[in-house]
C-alpha cells in the first residue's frame, strides 16, 4: 500500500486502508488494472439479451430490412435500365417503380418496428442494469462505502450507466444491420467468385491489425477520461459539501487550481480519445479502397484471361461496395462502443464486489429477541496491525442500561459497528441471547436493534416520511406519538407545514439538534428490543436534552440499551457504566460505585464539572 | 446557449479549421466515386490494366489525403470542443467556490456536481457535433441542390414538393418530443438523487434493514424514467421511417421525371441521358440525408440547450456576499468584535428572525462564550463575523471596521473558524492541518496539533502525520475530526478564534486539556466559543446567554448565576446531579 501512496502525485482520493487481503477490491487506480474488454462485452450482451423475445423480434425485423435493402438497388437499377438512348420503356419502368414503392413502404413499416424494438431492448437492458446496480449498492458492506470515494460511486451509477444506455440505443441497431449486411453480401460474393471474395476478405486482416492498434489506444484514453471524470466528481462534491471550511480558510483559489489540474488532464485524455476515435473512419476508408483496387486489378486480370465474365465483375464490385460500407459503419461506431465498454467495465466492477451475505445459519427472529448481549474476547482492527479492540469483554443482561464511556478513539463506536455487523470481528464472538451473531441473518439482527447515530441521515421527503422510516407500516398517529415522545413535536409544530414540511437535501434546513430529534423519533417508532445511542444527543443542548431525557427513560424501559456519550448527565442514570480504554474494559459499575472507586471514571467526572484538569 | 459561445472564442482558429479540413474530406468523398466508376467502366470493362493501376494510385493518394483531412477535422473539432469544455468547467467551478452558502444550499451539492460534469460534457459534445455534422450537412445540402439543379431545372419540382413536407414532418415530431426530453432529464435527476442519498446514508439504510425498501423506491423512479424514455423513443421511431418514405418517393419521382425528360430529349435529339438520371438520384439522396442529419442535430440542440441553461444559471448567479471596498481595512488589527443592533433571518426562509437586536462588544484577547438552547441562534451569531451570511439589520464590526467594508479575504484571514460539523478533505493529516498555513514548518504543524490535543492520535496512526485522511474524514472518529479541525484553525494564528460547538465529540479529559492549552498558548487571541456544557464555558472571561434569538444576559459565571434565570436553568440541568452526588457521595 505504501508504494501506492508514494506514487500518488496524481489526485487519488482513495483511502489507503488495505483491503485486509481477504475481501473487497483494494484501492487501485482503474487505469492500472489489466482490463478485459471481451469479458465485459459478453456480460453486456447478456444484459441486452435478457429480453429474448424482443431481441429475436429485432433480429427478424432486421433480416427483412436487410433483404429489402439488398433488393432495392437492383429494382432501382432495372427502373433506370428502362430508360435508354433508344427510348423509354414506360411500362417496364412503371412496373419497376411500383415494385420499388412497395419495397420502400415495407421497409418503412419494418423500420418503425426496428425503432420500437431497439428502443425497448436498450431501455429494458439499462433499466435492469440500474436496478441490479442499485440493489447491489445497498447491499455492499459498509466497509466498501467507507473506503470508496462517494463521488466515484456516483459517477459509475450515473455517468457510466448513462453512457452504456446511449450507446446501446444508438449503436445496437446499426451494428446488427451492419453485421447482417456483411453476411448477406458475403454470401452473394462467394456465389459470384470465391477467388475474388478471398482477395476482398484479405484486407480484413489489415482492418483487424489497424483497428486493434487504434482501439487499444482509444480504450486507454477513454478509461483515463472516465476515471478523471470520477476524480473530478469527487473533488467537486468534497469542495461543495465542505464549502464553509473552504471559505473560512480562503482556499477557493487552491481548490480551483486543483480543479484546473484535473480538468486539464481530462481535456488532454478527451482530445486524445477523440483523435483516435476520429482516425478510425478514415483509416478504414483507405483500407476498403485498397480492397476495391485489389479486386479491380485481379478481376481485370481474370477477365483478360477469360476466367470470369465482365458481367460477373460488375456485379461483384457492386456487392463488394455493399460489403465494405457496413464495415466502415462498424468502425465508426467503434469509438462510441469503446467508451461504453469502459463505462460498463466500471459498472461491473461494483457488481462483482462482494455483498453482505443474507442468510443466517441459525434461526433468529427479531421479534423473539430477549436482549442478552455478550462480547467475548473481541479482537478487531480496521487496519492490520493496528488493533482497535484488544480482548474486549462485556456481558449485558436483557433490559439492562449500559453506558460506554472512554477517551476519543478508545473503540466505543467500534463496539457498535461490530454489534450491528457493519464490520465483522477478527476473533472472538458476539452473541445475542446466546446466539452467535456472525451466524444469524444480518437483516433479522438489525431488525432487532435501533440505532441513533452521531451523524444524522435524513432523506429527501417530508418530516413524517423521515420518521416513518423507522417502521414503514406506522399510522400517522403513531408517527405523531413517536415525535412527541422524543420531544420533536415542539419544533415540528412551529414549522409552517408541520409534519408535511419537505426537507431539503439531507435536512439542511433544520438545525443539527432538530435533525437529531428526528432520528431519535425514528428509533422510537421502530420499537426495538435493543437500543443503541451513539452520541445521539451530542448536538442537543442540555436543556433540550433534559426534556428528551424523560422520553428516553421511557424509551429505554424494557429494552437493552447501549449508550455511548461523553456527557455525564446523559449516562448518570445507566444501570452500569463501562469505561473503555485502549480497546479493553477497564472499569465497570454504577455511577456511585465508580465514583467511590476514585479510578478513571472519577477523573473524567471531575473534569466535567471542574472544567479544567489539574 | 449563445451566452456560452464566448468560451469558444479563444479557439476560433482551431474551430474554423474543422470545416476547412472537412471541405477537403467532402470533396474527396464526391470525387472518389467518379474515379471508381472510371476504373470499372474504362479499366476493368475495357480490359485496360494500365488505366486501372494509374487511376487506382491516383485514387489511393486522394483517399489518403481525404483521410488525413478527416483525421484533421476530428482533431481540430476535438481540441476546440474539449478546450471549450475545460475553460467552461474551470470558470463554473470558480464561480461555485465564490457562492454564498445560501446559494450553494439552493442549488444543492448533487445538482452542482451534475451541472459541472454531465451538463458541461453535454454542451461540449454538442460543440463537437456542431463543428463536424452541422457543417458537413450544410455542405452536402447546398452542394447537392446546386449540382442537381445544374443537371436539369425540372428536378427542382421534386425538391419544391419534398423539402417542405420533410421539414413539416420534422418540426411536428420534434415539437412533440422536445418537452418529453426535458421530462427525461428531470426523471434522471430523481434517479440520481436516490443514488446519492443511499451512498451517503448507507449506515442508516442497513441499520433499519431498508435495503429492499430503498430498492423498491429506486425501482419506481427507474421504471418511471424508462417509461418516459420509451415514450420519446416511440415518437422518434415513427419519425425516421416517415422521413425515409419522403426520401424514397422523391427518388421514384426523380426516376420518373428523368424518364420523361430523356424521352423528350430523344425526341429533340439532344440533352439528358441515363447517367444524369443516376446522378440526380444520388444528389436527392444526399440533400434529404443532410436534412435528416440536421434533424438529429436539432434533437441534440434541445438537449444541449437544457444543459447549457443549467450551466448558464451557475455562471450568472451573482454571489450575494462580495468584497467590501475599504482598502485600509486590511491594516487594522487586534481582534475586537462589535455587534450593533444586529438582527438576522436566513435568506429563503419565511420564518421569524434567528437573531433579534443583538448589541455587544467583545474585546481583543477576551475569551468569550455563547450559551443557549438548540435553535437559540448561537451558530448564526458567529456566522455573521466572517460574513458567512450578512445580517439583515444593524451591523457587525471587527476592529472597528464594518465587516462589509473588508475585502473578504482580509476579513477571513483574521478569523480562525472551527465548525460544528468538521469538514476534512482527502489528503494527509498534515496537509489537512496545513490548510491553516501552507508555509508553516513541520514543527509548527506539530505544535498546533499538540495544542489541539491531536498530536497523540495522529502519531499513533500507521504513517503519523503522513497518514491519509479519507474523504470527509470517514476513517476518523468524531472527536478526532474535531481535533484536526481545531489544529487547523490554531495553525492559522488568527486574531479571532471561533469554536462553534466544536468540542462536542471530545471526551471530558481531552476537552479539559484542550482548554488549558488554548489558554496558555494562545494568549492575546480573542476566543469566541459556543458550547453546551457550563463546565466548558465557566472559566471564560464573559458568557453571553442567547434565548430565542435575543441576548438574555452577559457576564461572568458568577454574575450570571446571580442574575440570569436562563443561565441558572441550564446550570441546574447540568449541575444538580453533581450537587446531589457530592452531597450523597461524600
Amino acid at each position: 500500500m505504501a508504494e501506492n501512496r508514494n506514487s500518488s502525485a496524481a489526485p487519488q482520493p482513495m483511502i489507503p486502508r488495505p483491503g485486509g487481503g481477504r475481501r473487497g477490491p483494494g484501492p487501485v487506480m482503474v487505469v492500472e488494472k489489466p482490463k478485459n474488454a471481451k469479458e465485459t462485452l459478453i456480460k453486456l450482451i447478456k444484459y441486452i439479451g435478457s429480453s429474448r423475445a424482443i431481441f429475436i423480434g429485432l433480429i427478424i425485423v432486421m433480416l427483412i430490412i436487410t433483404a429489402l435493402n439488398l433488393v432495392a438497388p437492383s429494382l432501382q437499377r432495372s427502373a433506370i435500365d428502362a430508360i435508354s438512348a433508344d427510348g423509354v420503356d414506360f411500362v417496364k419502368m412503371g412496373n419497376m417503380l411500383a415494385l420499388l414503392l412497395l419495397t420502400y413502404a415495407l421497409n418503412a413499416v419494418f423500420t418503425y418496428f426496428q425503432g420500437i424494438f431497439s428502443a425497448k431492448l436498450s431501455q429494458f437492458a439499462v433499466r435492469k442494469m440500474r436496478t441490479d446496480l442499485f440493489a447491489k449498492l445497498v447491499r455492499l458492506p459498509i466497509k466498501y462505502t467507507d473506503t470508496h470515494p462517494h463521488g466515484d460511486l456516483m459517477s459509475r451509477m450515473t455517468n457510466d450507466v448513462e453512457n452504456v444506455s446511449t450507446t446501446v440505443s444508438q449503436s445496437i441497431g446499426s451494428l446488427i444491420s451492419s453485421v447482417l449486411t456483411v453476411i448477406g453480401s458475403l454470401v452473394i460474393m462467394i456465389y459470384y467468385s470465391p477467388l475474388l471474395t478471398l482477395i476482398s476478405i484479405s484486407t480484413i486482416v489489415l482492418t483487424i491489425i489497424v483497428s486493434a492498434f487504434m482501439s487499444r489506444n482509444m480504450r486507454k484514453y477513454f478509461i483515463a477520461e472516465q476515471t478523471l471524470l470520477g476524480t473530478l466528481n469527487g473533488h467537486i462534491e468534497e469542495i461543495v459539501t465542505g464549502c464553509k471550511t473552504v471559505t473560512a480558510y480562503n482556499k477557493q483559489k487552491d481548490a480551483a487550481d486543483k480543479f484546473d489540474g484535473i480538468s486539464a488532464n481530462l481535456k488532454k485524455a478527451g482530445i486524445k480519445a477523440q483523435i483516435f476515435g476520429g482516425a478510425m473512419g478514415p483509416s478504414m476508408n483507405v483500407i476498403s479502397n485498397i480492397g476495391f483496387l485489389l479486386v479491380a486489378v485481379f478481376g481485370g486480370k481474370l477477365a483478360l484471361e477469360g476466367a470470369i465474365t465482365i458481367g460477373t465483375i460488375q456485379a461483384f464490385i457492386l456487392y463488394s461496395k455493399q460489403f465494405s460500407r457496413p464495415i466502415n459503419e462498424i468502425a465508426n461506431q467503434y469509438a462510441q462502443i469503446q467508451s461504453a465498454i469502459a463505462g460498463a467495465e466500471r459498472v461491473f466492477d461494483i457488481m462483482e464486489a462482494e455483498t453482505e451475505s443474507e442468510a443466517g445459519e441459525i434461526e433468529f427472529h427479531s421479534e423473539d429477541v430477549k436482549g442478552d448481549i455478550s462480547f467475548k474476547n473481541i479482537q478487531f482492527s480496521y487496519v492490520p496491525e493496528k488493533p482497535v479492540l484488544k480482548g474486549f469483554d462485556l456481558e449485558v443482561k436483557s433490559g439492562e442500561k449500559i453506558a460506554i464511556v472512554g477517551a476519543t478513539g478508545s473503540g466505543k463506536t467500534t463496539v457498535v459497528n461490530l454489534l450491528m455487523r457493519f464490520y465483522d470481528v477478527d476473533s472472538g464472538t458476539i452473541t445475542i441471547d446466546g446466539k452467535d451473531i456472525s451466524k444469524v441473518s444480518k437483516s433479522e439482527l438489525r431488525e432487532a436493534i435501533a440505532i441513533v447515530l452521531q451523524d444524522t441521515v435524513l432523506w429527501d421527503g417530508t418530516i413524517a416520511d423521515n420518521i416513518r422510516y423507522g417502521r414503514l407500516s406506522a399510522s400517522n398517529e403513531e408517527v405523531l406519538n413517536a415525535a412527541e415522545s422524543a420531544n420533536a413535536d415542539v419544533f415540528i409544530d412551529r414549522l409552517k407545514d408541520g409534519y408535511e414540511t419537505r426537507l431539503s437535501e439531507s435536512g439542511s434546513n433544520l438545525s443539527q439538534g432538530q435533525q437529531q430529534l428526528l432520528s431519535i423519533s425514528r428509533a422510537v417508532l421502530k420499537d426495538p428490543k435493543i437500543l443503541i445511542l451513539d452520541e445521539a444527543t451530542s448536538s442537543v443542548d442540555t436543556r433540550t436534552e433534559m426534556n428528551i431525557q424523560s422520553a428516553m427513560v421511557a424509551l429505554m424501559k424494557n429494552r437493552t440499551s447501549l449508550i455511548i456519550a461523553h456527557r455525564l448527565s446523559t449516562i448518570r442514570d445507566a444501570d452500569r457504566i463501562i469505561v473503555v480504554d485502549n480497546g479493553r474494559v477497564i472499569e465497570s459499575g454504577n455511577h456511585e460505585e465508580l465514583l467511590a472507586n476514585k479510578g478513571a471514571y472519577y477523573r473524567l467526572y471531575k473534569n466535567q464539572f471542574e472544567g479544567i484538569a489539574t | 446557449m449563445i451566452k456560452l459561445a464566448k468560451y469558444l472564442k479563444p479557439y476560433w482558429l482551431i474551430a474554423l479549421l474543422t470545416p476547412l479540413t472537412m471541405v477537403g474530406e467532402v470533396i474527396v468523398d464526391l470525387v472518389q466515386p467518379k474515379l471508381m466508376s472510371s476504373i470499372v467502366d474504362d479499366g476493368v470493362l475495357a480490359g485496360d490494366m494500365d488505366l486501372i493501376i494509374s487511376t487506382g494510385i491516383k485514387m489511393l493518394i486522394l483517399v489518403i489525403i481525404g483521410g488525413l483531412c478527416g483525421i484533421g477535422s476530428a482533431a481540430f473539432s476535438g481540441t476546440a470542443a474539449q478546450s471549450f469544455g475545460c475553460d467552461l468547467r474551470n470558470d463554473a467551478f470558480r464561480k461555485v467556490t465564490a457562492f454564498s452558502f445560501e446559494q450553494t444550499d439552493k442549488f444543492t451539492a448533487g445538482s452542482l456536481v451534475t451541472r459541472l460534469t454531465n451538463d458541461i460534457r453535454a454542451v461540449q459534445q454538442f460543440v463537437d457535433m456542431f463543428l463536424r455534422s452541422f457543417v458537413r450537412s450544410i455542405l452536402l445540402f447546398v452542394g447537392g441542390i446546386i449540382m442537381m439543379l445544374s443537371l436539369d431545372i425540372s428536378f427542382g419540382i421534386v425538391l419544391v414538393c419534398a423539402l417542405p413536407v420533410e421539414i413539416i414532418i420534422m418540426v411536428w415530431f420534434l415539437k412533440k418530443a422536445v418537452p418529453i426530453f426535458s421530462q427525461v432529464q428531470f426523471k434522471l435527476d430523481t434517479v440520481n438523487n436516490t443514488v446519492q442519498e443511499n451512498v451517503s446514508g448507507a449506515r442508516v439504510v442497513k441499520a433499519f434493514v431498508r435495503e429492499n425498501y430503498e430498492s423498491e423506491r429506486f425501482d419506481k423512479a427507474n421504471e418511471d424514467l424508462t417509461e418516459t424514455n420509451l415514450r420519446v423513443q416511440k415518437i422518434m421511431a415513427v419519425l425516421n421511417p416517415m422521413l425515409s418514405i419522403v426520401l424514397n418517393i422523391s427518388v421514384v419521382a426523380i426516376i420518373y421525371i428523368g424518364g420523361l425528360q430523356v424521352e423528350a430529349a430523344n425526341v429533340l435529339g439532344s440533352g439528358m441521358g441515363v447517367g444524369e438520371v443516376m446522378a440526380a438520384v444520388t444528389y436527392i439522396t444526399q440533400i434529404l440525408m443532410a436534412v435528416t442529419m440536421c434533424s438529429n442535430l436539432f434533437q441534440s440542440v434541445s438537449r444541449a440547450k437544457a444543459s447549457a441553461d443549467r450551466v448558464t444559471e451557475i455562471l450568472e448567479t451573482v454571489p450575494v456576499i462580495t468584497d467590501g471596498d475599504n482598502s485600509d481595512a486590511a491594516k487594522v488589527s487586534g481582534g475586537s468584535v462589535t455587534f450593533r443592533g444586529v438582527s438576522f433571518s436566513y435568506p429563503n426562509s419565511s420564518g421569524e428572525p434567528v437573531l433579534n437586536g443583538i448589541s455587544l462588544e467583545i474585546k481583543k484577547g477576551e475569551s468569550f462564550a455563547v450559551l443557549g438552547a438548540t435553535g437559540s441562534g448561537k451558530s448564526s451569531f458567529v456566522n455573521l463575523i466572517p460574513r458567512f451570511y450578512d445580517c439583515t439589520e444593524g451591523e457587525v464590526l471587527v476592529d472597528g471596521v464594518p465587516v462589509k467594508d473588508y475585502k473578504l479575504e482580509d476579513l477571513r484571514n483574521k478569523i480562525g473558524m472551527v465548525l460544528q460539523k468538521s469538514e476534512l478533505f482527502s489528503g494527509t493529516a498534515e496537509e489537512n492541518i496545513r490548510w491553516g498555513d501552507e508555509n508553516a514548518p513541520h514543527e509548527e504543524v506539530v505544535r498546533a496539533a499538540k495544542i489541539a490535543q491531536a498530536d497523540e492520535f495522529i502519531s499513533k496512526m500507521p504513517e503519523g502525520y503522513n497518514n491519509m485522511i479519507s474523504e470527509k474524514g470517514a476513517s476518523l472518529s468524531g472527536g478526532q475530526k474535531q481535533r484536526l479541525s481545531i489544529a487547523r484553525a490554531i495553525l492559522k494564528k488568527p486574531e479571532i478564534l471561533i469554536l462553534d460547538d466544536s468540542t462536542s465529540a471530545l471526551d471530558l479529559g481531552t476537552e479539559a486539556r484542550l482548554q488549558q492549552a488554548l489558554k496558555t498558548e494562545l494568549e492575546g487571541t480573542t476566543v469566541i466559543k459556543i458550547a453546551q456544557r457550563i463546565a466548558s464555558v465557566k472559566s471564560c472571561d464573559r458568557i453571553a446567554v442567547l434565548d430565542n434569538g435575543m441576548l438574555s444576559a452577559v457576564g461572568t459565571h458568577e454574575q450570571l448565576l446571580a442574575n440570569s434565570e436562563v443561565y441558572r436553568d441550564i446550570y441546574n440541568s447540568q449541575q444538580k446531579s453533581v450537587i446531589e452526588q457530592e452531597g450523597g457521595g461524600n
